[in-house]
């Protein structure tokens, strides 16, 4: 009897190898017979995730071709749109004029948040929206005011063409002003050695980057995690989106499809993100 | 037969001649196209106003400004620097110790300019941040810095070209009078090669006013204008790179064209200076 | 009191030395340094084996490999739209043009030399765009949009080599084929660009060395983040300056640091081991011209 149970027991692990086995392989199957380039550019905080996922294909695969760019939300809209790239990385859903100038089909693969980040050695790690809104729009300027040293806040924000730094703005600042004079620097990694390396730097940075090298920092008694992110207790949220002008069709409709996939998912969450749905 | 082959050789030459003329022309006329409907809003505004596209401003003033401080700081803090140094090749140093400077200063040209950056984010940033105490370490000073030490070698280079050229018989002159290696390069030589330097500095300012990687890495490209050499910075240079990324219809993305346009025409006025001075000089010398 | 002002003239001078001399080594060193310990075929290859890369057999995801491909493949490209165009037309402004018209090209030439690296980038961008609208929506920035926007750049370089190597010939070696009865072309093919070889070469590897160490041109015209060996002049490509600044700002991890800090130094030795290639080659050859055997 015990004996029965055992081996039942091992067929089904054994099958759910099989089955695992299969699955793994299948996920990547689809780009199976499939050659030529796919063109992605947008969004720095997919970067590490496009990277990882397109060198998984292409070694399976060495006749596809993925090329990978950044640059920005914007510049990912505008160039899936003018046809310059197969899939336009945003971090921010597209606004409904985008979406029917360019007739963009919107794909979200990933949830993450924008939080605020210091350097690990300042002894500030909370802060209040109000005070958020008043350090970023420059009436605060000195770290003693929060709690800090007697030194300047050295303010880091990101350029134009940002799908965090829009977020950021709508819903950390309520759409209020940015300091003229803060430091621009061009994407999260950029904006996570900033702060890495400047003592009073301040800047913000998608949630999924946040790692040892800079300190995260509770904005009203919430401290921005992938957990709390998920929980929906960190208000500052946005999704990672890959655009496509129509319908996707051939290897970029397989690596959309790969996103979505358990291998993908899992690329995903090592990114820091959380995937969608 | 050979006249028809001599004729086309001739012809075929004239055709790239042109070619590579108009390509300059060319340049021009894209960006005057391109940023058209922006100079057509106005070009005093365009010039003069603040750049906060959220609010509909489109102006490059803060980026001229930025520009020009920077430019000039590094002119600054280089033409002394350069000046000495051009003195100890040519006069005051012995031989062979000039030689191999001048070999040190050549070698310096072939320095690419992502590694001026690069070393500057690394190891000037943090200096300068923690000499002053305070500001991130990315403003005018370390750009003017590094971008001083990047136009350094051509401008000694050139004044190093302008001294050798001084005529023979000026020296001999001076050598039979009695003076020595000194007093004939500050009695004789500087006097004589006075429009040199000035080609130098202003070839130096050129360069300095269109280099791109060594500010947008190091000077901090914020939008406000500057008020002390401690602040964060924009040059003409950095927008076009920073705003590359907009729409290609948005009034953002023909900024960067009003931009390329302001760096040309003053480039064009900086070369016509040039040669005006040499011109001046060569008759001078006839 | 002329005497002290002589004094301090060599005191400044000698300071002034030493300031540039040590601003130029401590970037040396410093780079050096941190750069040296990176410096393995790692750095280049990954974790691919050197000759399956070299061969393409395999890709290379987290070595240099990509980047020196591409910026090998850019130089090339730009020199070889850059020479010809080049050399034509330093030939015709130091032989066939007559006074004004030549004074009037010096202009136009200085001008090119002198605009600024990113706008010729931007240009390039601009005439990618323009081509993709109204041509054939095939066109974007790319390896060849690059290769052409470079091709610009060093263009200037080219003609004013040629030229001035062309036109510091003395007037006997000038003169000489023409009194024994060659034609114009004949004393230009068979005396006049034999002996001005040096010259033209030089202006050819300052060129190669500026190719490889622009990064403004090659950010706004299809240099990308990651791209593999590209495949055909169509297809975006990785570059060697781009890698760097863009791990200056980007890095994530300390090896990408150390990675950022080899590519530096790998570019560094690139290009100064060019400068020295181009003063050697002058030197052998004006030796061998004088004194040939």
């Amino acid at each position: 009897m015990r004996k029965q149970y055992v081996v039942a027991a091992l067929a089904v692990i054994f099958s759910l190898f099989v089955l695992t086995a299969d699955c793994i392989s299948g996920e990547l199957e689809a780009f199976g017979g499939q050659k030529g380039t796919l063109k992605i550019s947008g969004g720095t905080a997919h970067i590490p995730v496009m990277k990882e996922a397109a060198q998984r294909i292409m070694s399976a695969f060495p006749d596809i071709q993925i090329s990978i760019a950044a640059g920005g939300s914007g510049v990912g809209i505008k160039q899936v749109g003018e046809g310059l790239v197969n899939i336009g990385n945003t971090g921010r859903k597209p606004t409904d004029d985008e979406i029917a100038r360019y007739q963009l089909k919107v794909h979200q693969w990933a949830l993450d948040g924008v939080g605020v980040v210091v350097n690990p050695k300042n002894r500030v790690k909370a802060l209040t929206k109000a005070q958020v809104m008043d350090i970023f729009a420059g009436r605060i300027d000195n770290w003693k005011s929060v709690g800090g040293e007697n030194r300047k806040i050295n303010l880091y924000t990101r350029d134009e063409a940002s799908g965090t730094r829009e977020v950021f703005w709508e819903k950390a600042l309520d759409k209020g002003t940015i300091s003229p004079s803060a430091n621009v620097v061009v994407s999260n990694g950029a904006m996570k050695s900033a702060v890495a390396q400047d003592s009073y730097g301040i800047g913000y940075v998608s949630v999924g980057h946040i790692d040892s090298t800079v300190a995260p920092v509770a904005l009203d008694g919430v401290i921005p995690t992938i957990k709390t992110v998920k929980e929906g207790k960190y208000k500052i949220a946005r999704g990672l989106y890959s655009n496509t002008k129509g319908e996707p069709t051939g290897l970029t409709r397989a690596f959309i499809n790969y996103l979505y996939s358990r291998e993908g998912r899992k690329i995903v969450e090592k990114g820091g993100f959380i995937p969608f749905p | 037969m050979n006249n028809w082959k001599e004729r086309g050789i001739e012809k075929i030459f004239l055709l790239s001649t042109i070619i590579s003329s108009s390509i300059t022309l060319l340049i021009l006329g894209f960006m005057a196209y391109m940023a058209l409907p922006l100079l057509r809003g106005g070009l005093f505004r365009l010039l003069t106003e603040p750049w906060m596209p959220q609010q509909g401003f489109y102006g490059i003033y803060p980026m001229i400004v930025g520009t020009s401080v920077i430019s000039l700081l590094s002119l600054l803090i280089a033409f002394p620097v350069s000046l000495g140094c051009s003195f100890l090749i040519s006069s005051i140093g012995p031989k062979s110790l000039s030689a191999v400077f001048r070999r040190i200063v050549q070698m310096m040209t072939g320095i690419p300019t992502v590694i001026y950056g690069f070393v500057g984010i690394f190891l000037l940033v943090p200096l300068i941040r923690e000499f002053f105490q305070g500001g991130s370490g990315m403003c005018i000073l370390t750009a003017a810095l590094m971008l001083g030490v990047l136009i350094s070698p051509t401008m000694i280079l050139f004044f190093c070209d302008s001294f050798d050229r001084v005529p023979r018989s000026y020296i001999d002159a001076a050598d039979s009078l009695g003076a020595n290696r000194l007093q004939t390069l500050l009695y004789v030589i500087l006097p004589s090669a006075r429009e040199g330097i000035v080609i130098g500095v202003l070839l130096a300012f050129g360069r300095a006013m269109g280099d791109t990687l060594v500010s947008l890495m190091i000077a901090g490209n914020s939008i406000a204008e500057p008020k002390s050499i401690l602040d964060s910075v924009r040059t003409l240079t950095a927008h076009i790179a920073l705003v590359i990324a907009a729409d290609y219809e948005s009034p953002e993305f023909r900024s960067i064209f009003a931009c390329g346009l302001v760096l040309y025409l003053f480039i064009t006025i900086v070369i016509l200076a040039v040669r005006r001075l040499a011109f001046r000089k060569s008759e001078e010398r006839a | 009191m002329k005497q002290a002002g002589e004094r301090l003239t060599i005191w400044y001078s000698w300071t002034c030395g030493l300031i540039l001399t040590a601003a130029v080594f401590s970037i040396l060193v410093y780079l050096l340094f941190k750069g040296a310990g990176a410096f393995h075929p790692k750095l280049i290859f990954g974790d691919v084996s050197p000759l399956k890369a070299v061969l393409l057999q395999q890709r290379v995801f987290d070595g240099l490999f990509p980047a020196v491909v591409g910026t090998l493949m850019l130089v090339s490209l730009s020199v070889s739209i850059a020479l010809p165009i080049g050399f034509a037309t330093g030939i015709y402004l130091a032989e066939y043009a007559d006074f004004r018209i030549k004074n009037a090209f010096n202009l136009i030439f200085d001008i090119l030399a002198g605009i600024p690296s990113i706008v010729v980038g931007l240009f390039g961008f601009a005439l990618a765009v323009f081509l993709h609208k109204h041509y054939s929506s095939s066109i974007q920035p790319c390896l060849l949009i690059s290769g052409l926007a470079l091709a610009f750049l060093v263009l200037p370089y080219i003609i004013r080599t040629t030229q001035i190597a062309l036109e510091s010939l003395s007037p006997e070696i000038r003169l000489t084929a023409l009194a024994l009865g060659a034609t114009k072309l004949q004393n230009l093919v068979y005396v006049l660009l034999p002996q001005s070889l040096t010259g033209m070469i030089s202006g050819v590897i300052l060129a190669i060395g500026r190719c490889a160490e622009d990064t403004a041109v090659i950010m706004l015209t299809g240099v990308v983040v990651a791209a593999g060996v590209p495949k055909s002049v169509f297809a975006p490509y990785e570059a060697l300056p781009f890698y760097i600044y863009y791990i200056s700002s980007q890095y994530t991890t300390p090896e990408e640091l150390m990675n950022g800090y080899g590519a530096a130094l790998l570019l560094l030795l690139l290009c100064l081991f060019l400068f020295a290639l181009a003063f050697v080659i002058k030197k052998r050859l004006s030796y061998l011209a004088f004194y040939r055997p």
